[in-house]
């Protein structure tokens, strides 16, 4: 009896030590190559797990100097780095405000309020929650140069905006479906107007809510690439994961540089992992087909 | 009166995201399907030449492709892949979280990571992971005396299939976790209790308890995972496609996004792209629609 308990937590401690190993080793060698020198990461075989002498010069690198690693355009990696850096700050700020806007007053109108064709509307709108973004593409692209929005950032957060707005939306109606009625209504009677009660007695009621959209719109935009690749050409908008990507391109790739610069792209995302799981995970789940 | 003004302030508030997703959801969809039935290819065309209206040609042409089938085939060995690795890693992994330990919060944290990363910074570790010259896999394998010489892990066509995988389910697999874990802490414990009282093993509990109530999530998350992976782009984009900077896109991990993306920013043949989108749609749209259902279900 204490043998077969004995086997079991060993087992299961094996189990739970086998599944962070598989989650956090390959993050684990991303910053462990951004922080060893070249000689000592190229070392065949390897043997520095962690490396002898740590150093920041590989950030120092890519975020400095010269053509060493690019691939896109003629410009130097750090111009790049910075500014896919500065662009994927502001698209991903931008697009999560708005989108907390809109789905906030959206939400409360499908949550709250009588009006004629509510149900075929809120329909109409969630029929686009597992619609690729791919299906409207094409004719996208053509409307999206038309417009002059090509490789521009405003361009890329209405984007993202329109085609997050039926998740965050319904995700935001059900926040405030949860809301308690009567705070509202006494806010009513005294002389409120709707979009007053919205904003002083729902939404601080259902302010986790808001948090959740706006973290989860900030990291799905933060983390998207295939919009960025497609609408964007230059330093003007290209979003820091296009700029990886380009990184990758040509000839060699210098791994400890890329490292560097990958690290940095998983800054925002690891907060939200340590600080925000609480608020993200529901929202990231509900939005998995997009 | 009191409702009109009700109804306004209604209209009004969902008149912003009304308006951006006709404009740019609806009326792109419909355009892009109508684009379909075109010839359209400013290659072909020059950039002020108009398209003619072919049917359902591009389709019929679509269907009768071997290249088409090919890539639908690519893709369906992925999901194939990756649904059971993932559903058996995530099942685990919420059993693990699901029992009480000192760090359950820390692993929870460390297991969810791998999902909040962007998948094209994936696809990049896994290729340097899986680098034949210098990478950690052969790093690690050498040191353990598994293997005497580095391998070049990515050098066959279906080598690349299996470590996209791989690399997917490591992307994916919290998804099924979080999913899984909810739904096990839902199963009420008095049910898991009897069972044991009642002489059950571990085993038989699981199997004839535990996996039963488990079922629907397991159903929620194959359906979302299905969809998710069978328009997997961004991991193949960073991992084995090659397509970087212009340069050609690697055939052997082709698959049906990667083909779309070729078809029309490469060949711009956009008539026939927009066809391969159309299809694409309608190959995972069943799944998609069970979702949505779902959703409205819960929603309305």
């Amino acid at each position: 009896m204490t043998l077969s308990r004995f086997l079991r937590r060993t087992v299961f401690w094996l189990a739970a030590a086998a599944l962070a190993l598989w989650s956090l080793g390959p993050v684990y060698w991303i910053v462990v190559s951004s922080i060893s020198t070249r000689i000592e990461l190229y070392t065949v075989p390897y043997k520095h797990w962690i490396p002898q002498s740590p150093t920041l010069q590989n950030y120092i690198d890519v975020f400095t100097t010269g053509p060493k690693y690019r691939a896109g355009g003629f410009l130097p990696s750090a111009t790049l780095l910075y500014s896919g850096v500065r662009n994927s700050v502001i698209e991903a700020l931008l697009a999560a405000a708005l989108l907390s806007l809109l789905a906030s007053l959206a939400g409360y109108a499908f949550a709250r309020l009588n009006f004629r064709g509510r149900s075929f509307l809120f329909f109409m709108m969630l029929l686009l929650v597992p619609l690729p973004i791919w299906v409207s593409l094409i004719a996208l692209f053509q409307l999206m140069s038309v417009l002059g929005l090509i490789d521009t950032k405003l361009g890329l957060v209405l984007l993202f905006v329109a085609y997050g707005a039926p998740l965050y939306v319904w995700l935001m109606q059900t926040y405030i479906r949860a809301t308690p009625r009567d705070i509202e209504e006494a806010a009513l009677i005294d002389g409120a107007s709707r979009f007053r009660a919205l904003r002083t007695v729902v939404l601080p009621v259902a302010l986790p809510g808001l948090v959740s959209v706006f973290l989860v719109a900030f990291l799905t935009v933060w983390n998207a690439f295939l919009i960025p690749l497609i609408f964007t050409n230059s330093e003007n908008a290209q979003s820091l994961t296009v700029v990886l990507s380009l990184f990758i391109g040509q000839y060699e790739v210098a791994w400890e540089a890329m490292s560097a610069a990958a690290v940095v792209t998983m800054i925002p995302p690891v907060v939200m992992a340590l600080f925000f799981q609480r608020y993200v995970v529901r929202g990231l789940a509900l939005g998995a087909v997009q | 009166m009191r409702i009109r003004s009700e109804e306004r302030t209604a209209y009004l508030a969902i008149l912003p995201v009304g308006l951006l997703l006709v404009f740019f959801v609806y009326y792109p969809a419909i355009s892009t399907f109508l684009l379909g039935l075109t010839d359209a290819n400013p290659r072909v065309q020059g950039l002020e030449g108009s398209a003619h209206f072919i049917g359902l040609r591009n389709y019929v042409q679509t269907l009768g492709s071997g290249e088409f089938w090919a890539s639908v085939w690519r893709t369906v060995l992925i999901v194939l892949m990756v649904l059971p690795l993932e559903l058996v890693i995530g099942l685990a992994a919420a059993m693990i979280l699901n029992e009480q330990f000192r760090g359950r919060a820390v692993l929870r944290t460390i297991a969810i990571v791998p999902w909040m990363l962007p998948p094209l910074v994936n696809g990049f570790m896994w290729s340097w992971i899986l680098n034949g010259d210098y990478g950690a896999l052969n790093g690690l394998l050498y040191q353990l005396h598994l293997i005497t010489g580095y391998h070049h892990w990515l050098a066959s066509p279906s080598a690349q299939l299996f470590w996209v995988a791989v690399a997917q389910v490591w992307t994916r697999f919290p998804f099924a976790m979080v999913v899984l874990l909810a739904a096990l802490q839902s199963i009420p414990q008095d049910v898991v209790e009897a069972a044991r009282v009642d002489g059950a093993r571990p085993a038989q509990v699981f199997r004839s308890v535990t996996f039963p109530l488990l079922l629907p999530a397991f159903t929620v998350a194959m359906a979302v995972e299905f969809i998710v992976t069978f328009q997997i782009f961004d991991v193949i984009w960073s991992l084995t496609a090659g397509g970087a900077a212009g340069q050609v896109i690697n055939p052997f991990t082709k698959a049906v996004m990667i083909l779309n993306y070729e078809v029309v920013f490469r060949n711009l043949d956009l008539g026939l792209g927009s066809a391969v989108a159309y299809l694409i749609l309608v190959l995972s749209m069943g799944v998609g629609y069970v979702f949505v259902r779902m959703l409205y279900e819960r929603g309305a």
